[in-house]
């Protein structure tokens, strides 16, 4: 295991599940729930004949950022593409509902100090969506996650952090969205379905899986981050994360609130412009989008590294 | 269909148990295993469960767990593996490097 300190300039990409939820909160704190010793492994995948994992493919914890306890969940996209079942599923709903009642507790004791001690949810995704294996069950927890989302509305900041090799697809691309503020590093991508499974269904001229490029300049954080789709752009390094991370805990709610994409009336009627405008458009391209809001060369952005990049883009103005 | 699950027990001479009381290593990934070793009163003995879809491999496992308890002198531990397909020097390998972090001090 690497040191914490080692862990602060390591990849965030490279990072496996644990690393991440160690690295994103402050220095020696962050307490392992239902570890790999507790051996919650899944029921299902054993009569399937399929591999099972002592934590299920997902970390969950309790660390801290300054005086704000942060509940973690973090994905390991190596054991079934990060796919969520019923036991990991629960965790994720549970690490939740335990931040949202720490929340209500700290309120309680103190009212007074409560905005520098809120507590925040912080989710690694890594992940293609619902584990096939165990479909009904990983369908029901992306609701109950959703569910207890909005429980936590304006009580506290549910932030997601993309930038792992899987990336954040499938029904978990919705849950993303769903949350407060997204964090993503160059190489996070979010998306509903995969690359290959838009080739697979639609064909080649549709959608190539195969050009990198184009799956990046499609999925990629730096498109997400010039429409909107991502608040933070960061470096590759777990220490970035952990910096974008302090900043939101010192967020006030209201201005959290408006940094999301979904969930109230001005929200919806902002994505449905942003609808009427691609049909108006009928852009080929993500570089067309680009160029409308300003970027005159959308060609050089891919090139360029996050630094450059977050120098000269032009994002989506919101209102 | 169903998984295999696999135990076996070994002794070796002048075994040293590991320096904490847990330790784990690795992800079931494909191809890749990971590795829960604990500390147990076992009279100098290991015992090793190992939870693998793969059938017909039960002398490889044996083969190579003892190797590593006789090669690295391990005693008074428990090894739990869940494995996805990995090959006998992948299993080694994992093996000394869960050893090596169940023994690591923790840096700063």
């Amino acid at each position: 295991m690497k040191s914490y300190k080692e862990l602060q300039n390591a990849s965030f990409y490279d990072a496996n599940a644990r690393e991440r939820a160690i690295a994103m909160v402050d220095k020696g704190t962050f307490t392992e729930l239902l570890g790999p010793l507790d051996r919650f492994t899944s029921p299902h995948l054993p009569v399937l004949g399929t591999a099972v994992e002592f934590d299920d493919g997902t970390v969950t914890g309790v660390g801290l950022i300054g005086k704000h306890p942060v509940f973690v969940v973090s994905m390991e996209g190596k054991f079934i593409g990060g796919a969520i079942g019923e036991i990991n599923g629960g965790k994720m709903v549970g690490t939740i509902r335990l931040a949202e009642k720490t929340a209500a507790a700290i309120k309680k004791a103190h009212p007074d100090e409560y905005a520098e001690r809120r507590p925040m949810v912080v989710i690694s995704f890594e992940t293609g969506g619902v584990r096939l294996h165990e479909a009904n069950a990983g369908l029901l927890a992306h609701a109950e996650v959703m569910d207890a989302f909005q429980d936590c509305r304006k009580k506290l900041p549910v932030i997601a952090v993309v930038g792992s090799k899987v990336g954040c697809f499938g029904g978990m691309g919705f849950v993303a969205a769903a949350t407060d503020i997204i964090i993503m590093n160059e190489e996070g991508r979010i998306g509903l379905t995969g690359p290959e499974v838009i080739e697979q269904e639609m064909g080649k001229e549709e959608f190539d899986a195969s050009n990198k490029a184009l799956v990046y300049r499609t999925t990629g954080a730096k498109h997400k981050y010039i429409m909107q789709d991502c608040n933070y752009l960061v470096e590759d390094n777990c220490g970035a994360f952990h910096e974008a991370l302090k900043e939101v805990a010192g967020l006030p709610m209201d201005k959290i609130e408006g940094m999301r994409r979904i969930g109230s009336p001005a929200a919806v009627a902002e994505q449905m412009k942003l609808v009427k405008l691609i049909g108006d458009m009928q852009p080929k391209d993500s570089m067309d989008m680009w160029k409308h809001y300003g970027n005159e060369d959308p060609a050089a952005l891919p090139e360029m590294t996050t630094a450059e990049f977050l120098k000269v883009v032009k994002r989506r103005p919101r209102n | 269909m169903a998984l295999q699950v696999l135990n076996f027990k070994f002794k070796t001479e002048a075994p040293k148990t590991i320096a904490k009381k847990w330790s784990h290593l690795g992800v079931t990934g494909s191809g890749d295993l990971e590795v829960l070793m604990e500390q147990k009163e076992l009279g100098g003995a290991v015992t090793a469960k190992v939870v693998t879809p793969v059938k017909g491999f039960d002398a490889v496992w044996e083969k190579m767990l003892g190797k590593f308890v006789n090669d690295c002198h391990v005693g008074d531990v428990s090894i739990e593996i869940n494995d996805d397909n990995a090959t006998p020097i992948v299993v080694y390998m994992r093996l000394r490097q869960a050893l090596a972090e169940a023994n690591a001090k923790e840096a700063e």
